[in-house]
């Protein structure tokens, strides 16, 4: 079945505040991650779903690598149920605040520390910074060929075939490997967790020794990261200013107990749905 | 290669029988040391989110098993200080003098509990246990659902976890084997063995319970009042009633048990629950106050006649619901449920601690669950269920009339006159016999018939509902009421199979012509069954997206054509709260 045989999977996953809940925003403008309720970046779980396919057809152990504060590791865990192998998770006080650079900056530091790999799958970008920066960007520190945005990718003598998508239509990319695939959201979706998955957690929580043989806590004197390049001082952007919108969500109001003609005309009283039938 | 996932003993069901279980096991454990593992398996995302129960229970299990539960904040909503079983007329109450009413109906002491939080206490409570004790290991699998019982011969072996087979057409990865099983389900997988053993000599029978947790008006006080009733809205001839219980914080429980042995095809039994609330006497509780939940689950009522012959069989053991420990005739099984698990676990300890997993040593817990008071009450109140159903005049006729006399005139000059205006020897043959049956003397063995057996497709209710003025928004429609069922479905879910789709098309065809909807339309709790047009052919079509996983539909099909399974990925409705 398989034409080509894998050895190293990474993929890169972040927890982001829980979108469903209300985020803690520090005077400064950033996001308070401690207050906020947390998450797996939605947009990488079609990353981690590329990641497990990959292993799945052709091979593999997959990595999963976040950077972030020591709650990180619920996301590690999350990935393990889901069929990921073993997690590394960069935490170090000095990284707050690291915008794209410093964050990428960073990243392929860890992922020079770990080793060898075949290829390395982000998400698309982030909910929490939509910037959809750091996977080109750790592509070019490593001097890698990537592709973004992919939907759908096989691998042939050695070689990423991948499908992209475009404005208007697809695009299809070779690629030699090792690569770097940023993997978009028209991907499949990912698989519910597996009982073998959730057994093994269980069992890492029980035993410290254990899980430390899986999950790894990095540092960035670990990965023998500059830290002059990381956190804010290594970071360029500056937030000038965080301005609300608007708030999500209100009060919602049910109708019920009439007819159905009155309960849609209620609603149309209710709403400024008149103004767009005029228009 | 992948290893085998082994356990020594699977728990299907994060239930109070099986939590009962699984805590007694572990105190057993603890004293005498013995080494074992263990997994919980559980369909719903979180312990306690599929559970729906009244409800009013005898705490004696939860005492014996948490002698300090009072100061572990074990989660009640009250404990019971005034009960009353009353007859509702359409307009007005009467409560049934003590005297006249079987002890079983008295819940005074008894507590008042919200069994979602329980569970979910019970579950916390074991985890930390399970981290005290090195020797057991106990692996928990909330939105893990088991779809297949694995044998051996005659021998269960374990269970599968996920449904069908992968790609390559092989097992799927989720083969989970242990020495011991025990089933702590509401029969969505245990009937495999209940078929497969024949162990039924009495089929179950079923009723089905529907539930709205209400916060009252400030001003709204009725911690501690349970209330149980019968008469107005069951005018059909449907055994069931409603019941009310007030707990903390200014929360009202309302519910309606409806017996699915009906003659009426056409119960509905979420809109008869609207129709309770109708009544003057709950609009007024209910007036100024907001409905935070809804849920639906059926109840096993065939009692000591629809026990199985055999609790265990080689591999397996039957706890709880699965086994039908409930109380028909105390309106409870909370308690025997938690018994049932408590007793197995004496069992199950003595087979570790002997290794011995015979057939032979198993034949132990039926004999200590019989020796226990769930066989004692259980035996007691065997006929209860089964006076109702043998004598249709009690609930067709007399019922009725009483109901007449509450709203027009004095219930107990009711009580007299019924008889004389009637057939007097019949209507006191009745009465002696009703009082006969329910008071546990022996008229022998009894057979009971499936439910569905009972359906009279022409069937015709003679005397309408009246229901009075009501507010508007305290009652829900159907549609509305899954909304507050918090049901929440993974892409892709098929949990309800349907046989042949021609029976549907013929049924939903048999059921136009009298001008009805099919049983599983009607009585469903959920809007989940719906008649789609196709080619101008009539069929059966379901939105499963709605389902509140209750099981009436199968239960009521008249062709047997339905059968609800267990679903996967942790889908289904959040009842944490009822």
């Amino acid at each position: 079945m398989t034409q080509s045989s894998l050895k190293d999977i990474f993929v890169l996953i972040k927890q982001v505040p829980d979108q469903s809940a209300k985020a803690g925003i520090n005077p400064d403008g950033t996001i308070d991650r401690a207050k906020a309720k947390r998450m797996l970046n939605p947009f990488d779980r079609y990353a981690l779903q590329a990641a497990l396919h990959t292993k799945k057809h052709y091979g593999g152990k997959v990595t999963a690598i976040t950077m972030g504060p020591p709650a990180a590791l619920e996301i590690i865990l999350e990935a393990l149920e889901h069929g990921v192998d073993c997690g590394y998770i960069l935490s170090d006080k000095r990284l707050a605040a690291s915008d794209t650079l410093a964050t990428a900056y960073a990243l392929h530091k860890v992922i020079k520390y770990i080793g060898h790999f075949d290829l390395i799958f982000c998400g698309l970008q982030t909910t929490d910074g939509d910037t959809a920066q750091v996977g080109p960007q750790i592509a070019e520190r490593l001097s890698l060929p990537q592709t973004t945005y992919c939907e759908d990718f096989r691998i042939e003598e050695n070689k990423v075939i991948a499908k992209r998508v475009v404005e208007g239509g697809y695009e299809w990319v070779k690629m030699e490997i090792p690569a770097l695939i940023t993997v978009a959201n028209s991907y499949h979706h990912l698989e519910y967790k597996s009982f073998r998955g959730a057994r093994m957690v269980q069992h890492l929580l029980r035993n410290e020794e254990e899980k430390n043989k899986y999950i790894k806590t990095i540092t960035l004197d670990t990965i023998g990261a500059e830290p002059a390049k990381c956190g804010l001082r290594g970071s360029p952007t500056i937030v000038a200013r965080t301005d609300k919108v608007s708030e999500i969500g209100g009060s919602c109001k049910i109708h019920q107990g009439a007819s159905q003609e009155q309960l849609v005309s209620e609603i149309i009283q209710s709403t400024n749905i008149k103004e767009f039938l005029k228009l | 290669m992948l290893d085998k996932i082994e356990y020594d003993l699977i728990l299907v069901g994060g239930g109070p029988s099986c939590f009962a279980l699984a805590h007694h096991l572990m105190d057993l454990a603890s004293k005498s040391n013995i080494k074992f593992s263990m997994a919980i398996i559980e369909k719903s995302k979180e312990f306690g989110s599929h559970v729906v129960s009244g409800a009013v229970s005898n705490l004696r299990v939860i005492e014996k098993l948490f002698p300090d539960y009072k100061s572990s904040e074990f989660p009640i909503e009250g404990i019971c200080t005034a009960s009353w079983f009353s007859v509702l007329g359409n307009k007005e109450k009467w409560d049934v003098p003590a005297f006249l009413l079987p002890n079983g109906l008295k819940k005074e002491g008894s507590a008042i509990l919200s069994l979602s939080h329980v569970v979910y206490w019970m579950y916390n409570k074991l985890k930390e246990k399970a981290s005290k004790n090195p020797n057991v290991v106990i692996d928990f699998f909330p939105g893990f659902s088991v779809h297949k019982i694995l044998f051996e011969g005659n021998e269960v072996i374990g269970v599968q976890v996920t449904e069908g087979s992968n790609d390559n057409g092989n097992e799927p990865d989720s083969n989970v084997y242990a020495k011991v099983t025990c089933f702590g389900d509401k029969g969505f997988i245990s009937r495999d063995i209940i078929e497969k053993f024949n162990l039924r000599e009495n089929p179950q029978i079923w009723s089905v319970g529907v539930k709205e947790v209400w916060q009252l008006s400030p001003e709204k006080d009725y911690a501690g009042k349970v209330w149980h009733t019968m008469g107005y809205p069951l005018v059909d001839g449907s055994f069931g009633g409603g019941f009310i219980y007030g707990m903390k914080d200014n929360k009202l429980t309302i519910g309606m048990v409806i017996s699915l042995d009906s003659e009426n095809p056409n119960i509905n039994p979420q809109q008869r629950l609207q129709d309770y609330k109708k009544h003057p006497w709950i609009q007024d509780m209910i007036k100024d106050g907001k409905m935070l939940k809804y849920g639906a689950a059926v109840l096993p009522e065939g009692g000591y006649f629809s026990l199985p012959k055999k609790f265990a069989v080689p591999g397996a053991m039957l706890l709880g619901d699965a086994l039908g420990v409930l109380d028909i005739e105390r309106l409870s099984g909370i308690d025997k449920g938690m018994e049932s698990g408590y007793q197995a676990a004496e069992v199950l300890h003595e087979a570790f601690v002997k290794n011995d997993f015979s057939e032979v040593h198993f034949l132990k817990y039926k004999e200590k669950v019989m020796n226990s008071f769930i066989g004692k009450e259980l035996k007691h109140g065997r006929y209860f269920r089964y006076a109702w159903q043998e004598n249709p005049r009690l609930l067709n006729k007399y019922l009725p009339e009483v109901m007449d006399y509450v709203d027009n005139s004095n219930p107990y000059f009711g009580l007299f006159m019924i008889p004389l205006v009637t057939n007097p020897i019949i209507a006191i043959y009745d009465a002696i016999r009703l009082k006969y049956l329910m008071d546990g003397y022996d008229i022998g063995k009894i057979k009971y018939t499936l439910d569905y057996q009972h359906i009279v497709p022409n069937f015709k209710q003679e005397r309408k509902l009246e229901t009075n003025n009501y507010i508007k928004e305290s009652v829900y429609s159907r549609p509305d009421a899954v909304f507050f069922a918090k049901t929440k479905y993974h892409e892709g879910n098929k949990h309800i199979d349907e046989f042949d789709s021609d029976v549907c098309v013929k049924c939903i065809a048999d059921y136009d012509e009298l001008g009805k909807d099919t049983p599983c339309v009607s009585d469903c709790t959920a809007e989940v069954h719906r008649i789609d047009i196709t080619s101008g052919i009539r069929i059966h079509g379901m939105s499963l997206e709605n389902c509140v996983q209750c099981r009436t539909c199968e239960i009521v099909c008249p062709e047997v054509n339905l059968r609800v399974k267990p679903t996967s990925c942790g889908s289904g409705p959040d009842y944490m709260g009822l």
